[in-house]
């Protein structure tokens, strides 16, 4: 029998002879790869292939499949049927697996017998926590009337509960997805294209793509990205509009390093430029825009020369710029934007990207930004509810009552849900309902968001993992997460615009059951609606009725849960091409059917009508603007706890311009804090970048780190949280969005500030 | 035939997604990897601006420094050509150069952990996680168990933006191959000369910043590495096994590790 080589037995005998022995003993012969119990086997062996899942460590929503052995979860891969993700998928989809497995997560129902903000956590049963949040939302409602509770929620398993607080009469409802997010973008997209067009542009075919502020890279959208990657590699020249050196500026064939808060200066002044020359393309512009006459009038002012100075670029290179997007119209990508709540005057600048796009005709061809047809499925309805009183939620709307923010995204602005819960005017807010949301790392001001829960009577919080909301919970409820539950149907084509087109729909459905306590939203909330008196109303009784209903409701083909499964999790059916045909004239669903350049119902609420420049305030001395940005593993704060994502980039470096770092006597990996202009300072501390690569009036970081919540023992207090810094913000008066890149920061290094050299 | 892998730093965009699914693949610890992303830059470079990554593997040497001191038993193996179905018996160490596809391996089951091929190569390529009661070395297979049976290398199959390129450095129509001919090019120079069979292609900013920031500069010294990693390892397992936390000579050490080793058996 072959010698059992153990490392101890090794190390004595190393040790004894002070030196190596050859140790040659011949052991079997093999000539297999794996060797024996001390190899891992790999996701291939003994697994079994689950379909249908829907990615949700971001909300590109990649098509995957489970690699399941012995009924866990060992691996996530892309599947290979998917003509968007394929068999990819990132670093965050990939290490879905240490989510669904973090120890950290919330595991039961758990009353909250310490303070809001400073919890101490009492398990309790679900029929204990489900009595005591309708116990907590009817006293509410007794008291206040419906009016009295508002919800803030996110993500797909927000869906059927949204539905459901409209029913019982929640007039405020707000997703900061769209009043932190991209809001702004799709509202003035649609105003302005009649439809919301999100991040459809046809990078892959593109000839020049004009990015402002975007950063493919960092900001990882699987098929998104693959865009990107594709249009460089067929030839697109590539512009990158940014104070910093990103990961798609290093990518890019020209770095405009623009003054932070002056884009929409640079994209009037480019407009200007092509209307001057005559290098717009007046024929799209004749045929498929409206109001050109005005919209070259009102935005004549902002010339090559003033822009330059107000950008702080070469006027050459806003010259360039032009030059290189009329010489490659209309096959050019004018990225429509994703996250624009920067400076609270951003409605106008994603007005002037769909402008500029118009000007050079970069609809509907290749390159160009898509209208693209969709399958779609069908919703979930509760029935219209009936209230005592002759109660109407409409006239309980704080923007409505308001009279503001006429283009506002669905829902209520955060900032009047906030001030009502602080203020009690015009009518108290007194129960809260935190849904799949972190608002304490999504919404500015935290100690304001702090202020309005302590304020509340009943705090109702759902989610997977103890985010620092959670912390705020008088009862918190643990949910399912995307690998383990139904809800979300994706819809889509293929990635590539000129590849064959095809149209695919695939429901989420899950890949292992829930572990633990941990239920799916429809469960709960019919739970809920049970207890509250409203279980009569209930639609649906499952999550598989629930997803099984939207798929029925899809035209033209006859598709069911039990479809799709033998469909290996998605649908695929022939699509039709996003291009125009040769003759065809693009239309547009607005009022004129055409580009509203010149926009008259912006003008009726007295906003400019054509997009404005207009200046935020500029840094006090010492200090340099905040920016942030994406991390390539991160969604934000959600995915902080993952163990695998915190390995790869544990916390977020402080990018400083490396002149500057020489007169503040910082290094490359000093560990340092920020102070924000109000004193206020992080909690925690992280290094620093230092580069060539960023101006000098600001400082970048990327957003999510610093989670507060002890409870989340992977993330707890690495990295820094920007958000903390944002102790200001300005309102967009056109949306109600927020704007949370005017605050402006110094360092901290060894307990003491020090000042952003002028 | 010698398997290696181009990395396309036009495509590779940073995200870490090689990374991730290697370690989902083959339950890799969390506080290490079979491969890594690190970032480069923003830097300046004769060429410009750059800002790029350095996604890095095992190398799979032609003349790799870490199998020669393996001190891990022999073994006889009979080794078989993916290509033509050839087999070939050979004796070799716990880890060695596959005669075929050149791929550098290890078999787990005799390694004995001593960490020398983990100190001897110079890319830092081999891990040892020492939080295991019986731990041993562990590296980028170039997943040629998955080539078996007919898979990409998980690295290859996730990567976003085919950033990655798998095959047959030796036959010319192979992708590879084609890379190698227009430039791609490795992390070593006159010092770190082993051959390494992971190419890298870009242009010539983030190129210069790679190979700058990247190629090793020195081999790691054996009779020095020797010493140290016995050292260091003999004295890091014993105080673990008895729960010591400091090293009172070698007298004791040899004393305290055959009560250890007594307590195994």
């Amino acid at each position: 029998m072959a010698l059992k080589m153990t490392r101890r037995r090794f190390l004595q005998s190393a040790s004894l002879a002070a030196a190596t022995i050859p140790l040659s003993k011949v052991v079997s012969a093999d000539s297999s790869f794996t060797s024996g119990e001390f190899a891992a086997p790999g996701s291939f062996k003994d697994t079994k292939t689950v379909y249908g899942g829907v990615c949700e460590m971001c909300f590109w929503r990649c098509q995957l499949v489970g690699k399941v052995r012995d009924g866990q979860l060992v691996k996530l891969e892309g599947n290979p049927k998917s003509i968007d993700n394929g068999t990819a998928l990132c670093a965050r989809g990939n290490a879905g697996l240490k989510l669904i497995y973090d120890p950290d997560r919330l595991k039961h129902p758990m009353k909250n017998v310490g303070e809001r903000g400073k919890p101490k956590w009492k398990k309790i049963s679900w029929d204990e926590a489900l009595d005591a949040c309708a116990k907590g939302l009817q006293k509410v409602r007794k008291k206040y009337g419906p009016q009295g509770v508002a919800l803030w929620y996110h993500g797909a398993s927000a869906h059927y509960p949204t539905a459901f607080f409209e029913h019982i009469g929640v007039p405020n409802i707000c997703e900061p997805a769209f009043y932190q997010c991209r809001g702004q973008t799709a509202i003035a997209m649609l105003k302005t294209l009649g439809y919301v067009p999100n991040e459809d542009v046809d990078m892959a075919n593109a000839k020049a793509m004009l990015l402002i502020g975007t950063h493919i890279g960092e900001n990882i959208h699987l098929s998104h990205v693959r865009n990107f990657i594709t249009g460089k590699l067929r030839g697109a020249k590539i512009i990158v509009v940014d104070p910093r050196f990103s990961a798609s500026a290093a990518k890019a064939d020209v770095w405009v390093k623009i003054k932070p808060a002056t884009d929409t200066a640079f994209l009037l002044a480019v407009m200007n430029y092509l209307i001057d020359k005559g290098i717009y393309n007046k024929k799209f512009v004749k045929e498929s825009c409206n109001g050109f006459a005005k919209f070259k009038k009102g935005i004549s002012g902002m010339t090559v020369k003033k822009a330059a100075k107000i950008c702080d670029i070469p006027a050459a290179q806003i010259i360039e710029v032009a030059e290189i997007l009329a010489k490659n119209a209309p096959n050019v990508a004018i990225h429509p934007g994703r996250h624009a709540t920067w400076y609270g005057n951003d409605f106008q600048r994603i007005r002037a990207h769909a402008c500029l796009a118009a000007l050079l005709g970069g609809y509907d061809v290749p390159g160009g930004i898509q209208n693209i047809n969709r399958m779609s499925a069908g919703h979930v309805h509760w029935p219209e509810a009936e209230f005592d009183d002759d109660y109407d939620p409409e006239d309980f709307a704080l923007a409505e009552m308001a009279e503001k923010y006429p283009f506002r995204p669905p829902g209520t602005p955060t900032d009047m849900i906030r001030e009502t819960m602080i203020t009690g005017k015009p009518y108290p807010i007194k129960g809260m309902v935190v849904w799949g949301a972190n608002p304490i790392k999504t919404f500015p001001v935290q100690d304001e968001t702090k202020k309005a829960l302590k304020n509340m009577d009943f705090v109702m919080v759902t989610d997977v993992s103890p985010t620092d909301i959670t912390m705020w919970a008088d009862i918190l409820l643990p949910e399912a997460c995307y690998l383990e539950r139904y809800d979300h149907i994706e819809k889509g084509t293929q990635w590539d615009c000129s590849a064959k087109p095809q149209q695919f729909i695939a429901p989420r459905m899950p890949l292992v059951p829930p572990m633990f306590e941990r239920k799916d939203p429809v469960w709960i909330i019919n739970g809920l609606a049970k207890r509250m008196g409203v279980g009569k109303a209930i639609p649906v009784k499952t999550q598989e009725e629930y997803v099984d209903h939207c798929l029925k409701e899809v035209e033209d083909v006859e598709l069911s849960i039990a479809k799709i499964k033998k469909e290996k999790g998605i649908y695929i059916q022939e699509g039709e091409s996003s291009y125009l045909e040769p003759g065809d004239v693009a239309e547009f669903n607005t009022e004129s059917e055409k580009i509203e350049l010149y926009l008259e119902e912006l003008e009726e609420e007295g906003f400019s009508p054509v997009p404005v420049y207009t200046k935020v305030p500029e840094p006090p001395r010492g200090y340099a603007r905040m920016i942030y940005g994406r991390s390539p593993v991160h969604s934000f704060n959600r995915s902080q706890n993952n163990a695998w994502l915190h390995h790869e980039i544990p916390e977020n470096p402080v990018w400083l311009n490396d002149e500057l770092a020489a007169k503040m006597g910082i290094k490359d990996g000093d560990r340092v804090s920020l102070e924000n202009q109000d004193g206020v300072k992080t909690t925690g501390t992280t290094i620093v970048k230092v580069t060539p690569g960023i101006r000098k009036d600001v400082i970048y970081l990327a957003h999510g780190y610093g989670t507060d919540n002890p409870a989340m023992t992977v993330a707890h207090n690495q990295g820094i949280d920007d958000q903390s810094m944002n102790t200001r913000t300005v309102i967009e008066p056109e949306t109600g969005c927020c704007g949370m890149r005017i605050n402006f920061v110094r360092l901290i290094k060894d307990g003491k500030s020090i000042s952003i050299p002028a | 035939m010698q398997y290696a892998m181009v990395i396309d730093l036009d495509r590779c965009v940073g995200c870490h997604a090689c990374a991730i699914a290697c370690k989902a693949e083959w339950s890799v610890p969390t506080q290490f990897g079979r491969n890594w992303v690190h970032r480069l830059g923003p830097a300046k470079t004769p060429h410009g601006l750059s800002g790029t990554f350095y996604p890095g593997l095992c190398n799979h040497c032609d003349d790799p420094a870490c199998t020669p001191g393996c001190q891990g038993e022999e073994a006889e193996k009979v080794f078989t050509d993916p290509k033509t179905g050839k087999t070939k018996k050979m004796t070799v160490l716990a880890t060695y150069k596959d005669p075929f596809t050149g791929a550098v391996l290890i078999d787990r089951d005799r390694c004995v952990g001593c960490g020398f091929c983990v100190e001897a190569c110079p890319y830092q390529a081999r891990y040892i996680d020492e939080d295991l009661d019986d731990p041993r070395a562990d590296k980028c297979s170039f997943c040629v168990e998955r080539l078996a049976e007919g898979l990409e290398p998980a690295c290859v199959q996730t990567c976003l933006s085919r950033a990655r390129i798998f095959g047959d450095r030796d036959d010319p129509k192979s992708e590879v191959a084609q890379y190698i001919k227009k430039g791609a090019r490795r992390l070593d120079n006159k010092v770190v000369n082993i051959g390494p069979n992971v190419y890298y292609a870009g242009n010539k900013r983030d190129m210069h910043l790679l190979k700058e920031t990247c190629t090793p500069t020195e081999m790691p010294e054996a009779s020095l590495i020797e010493k140290r990693v016995l050292l260091a390892r003999m004295g890091k397992s014993i105080s673990k096994g008895m729960g010591l936390t400091g090293l009172v000579g070698m007298a004791a050490c040899t004393a305290l590790a055959s009560e250890t080793n007594e307590e195994d058996e």
